[in-house]
């Protein structure tokens, strides 16, 4: 049986249909966000912004933003521990990911 | 043949019993604290907006010094080294991407004419037979990418002041394409040993397309231009936290069974 079958290899997954197409996202914890801005300088996707009144400002994801990419330096350079990225790249037909389990941190073995 | 193998053996036997300290196993207890050398692999990051600060030069000389000793197939070491820290040159090499890229854009990327034109079901069907000439870089990832970059949302080498040109010797052993994958990896790595940021850059393929740059970093056959590494200060701390990924099936063959982790 072939991993991908020939309907599957015929389709090429439309980049802006969410149904066929699903970018890497990140959540934003904003009750931990202290809107420096670090990850919005960072992120070079130009997905994120920081929104709010002055002096309580708080970084989100823009939205219907197609400019992730998963580097991930949005969480790795959190201060607060606010960002964390919560899913990956996936795809319909063609490039449909395979042989993927849960999104995990670096586990101990 | 056979007897020198039987005394082979006997030697091997006679080793591994009297193995001094300078051989002993050095045992790691499950769940140890990850070592030096496993942090700074977790916590390397592709770092794309770098501080404007020149890297001292004998930091990329450090790095590339690592590159030197990386592994290859057959130690044919089939790669060229081009590192290039003139601004108005790597502004030259962006811009040469770029043009291309606004090329390349709108007679590729359907999604950005209305739902139902024309336009739309012509690019695409162009879009699909061009995929199956090249599935790797028209990868749905690189496509959008593609736009951002002619839309000037993203920058091709991240204005970093200095780039590493990897350039392949394609007459090397076996497939040497994975040999600089390899000497990149040394490379990036001695680069986060020394708290700089790196990022590969892919899309460094294109240079080889114009004909007087490619001439003027050497990219003439049998060498051609196979990846890039920019180099520079990361702003903010990418190393400051792990990050998550997904996990990987891993077939495991053990005592005649398969058994699947992830």
């Amino acid at each position: 049986m072939a991993l991908l079958n020939f309907a599957q290899r015929q389709h090429l997954p439309i980049w802006d249909d969410p149904r066929e197409s699903i970018y890497h996202d990140v959540v934003i914890d904003t009750q931990a966000c202290d809107g420096c801005k670090l990850c919005v300088v960072v992120c070079p996707g130009n997905a994120l912004e920081l929104v709010g009144e002055k002096g309580a400002k708080k970084s989100r994801v823009k939205d219907g933003q197609r400019g992730c990419i998963s580097c991930n330096n949005c969480q790795a350079i959190c201060s607060h521990h606010a960002i964390e990225a919560r899913q990956y790249y996936d795809f319909a037909g063609y490039y449909k990911q395979m042989g993927l389990g849960e999104f995990s941190p670096p586990r101990r073995f | 043949m056979a007897r020198s193998n039987a005394l082979e053996a006997e030697d091997l036997e006679q080793l591994e019993q009297n193995s001094g300290s300078a051989s002993a196993i050095r045992e790691t207890p499950p769940g140890a604290d990850w070592n030096p050398i496993e942090e700074a692999f977790l916590r390397r990051r592709s770092v794309r907006k770098y501080k404007t600060r020149q890297v001292p030069a004998h930091l990329i000389r450090r790095m590339l010094e690592i590159g030197r000793f990386a592994p290859s197939q057959g130690n044919s070491q089939a790669w060229k080294f081009v590192v290039v820290r003139d601004k108005k040159l790597i502004e030259r090499m962006e811009q040469y991407c770029v043009d291309e890229f606004k090329k390349m854009s709108p007679a590729l990327d359907y999604t950005l004419y209305p739902q139902g034109s024309l336009r739309r079901w012509f690019t695409r069907l162009k879009a699909r037979l061009l995929n199956r000439l090249d599935h790797n870089m028209l990868h749905p990832v690189p496509m959008t990418v593609l736009t951002s970059i002619a839309e000037g949302r993203f920058a091709v080498f991240h204005k970093a002041p200095t780039v590493i040109l990897l350039l392949v010797d394609r007459r090397g052993v076996g497939c040497p394409e994975i040999d600089i994958g390899i000497v990149g990896t040394n490379i990036v790595m001695a680069a986060q040993s020394l708290g700089l940021g790196t990022c590969w850059i892919g899309f460094s393929k294109f240079l080889n397309k114009n004909k007087e740059m490619a001439a003027q970093f050497g990219a003439e056959w049998p060498y051609e231009i196979s990846e890039a590494i920019t180099v520079g200060y990361p702003i903010g701390d990418p190393a400051q936290n792990h990050i998550s990924r997904q996990t990987h099936e891993i077939a495991w063959w053990e005592d005649g069974q398969k058994e699947v982790f992830y």
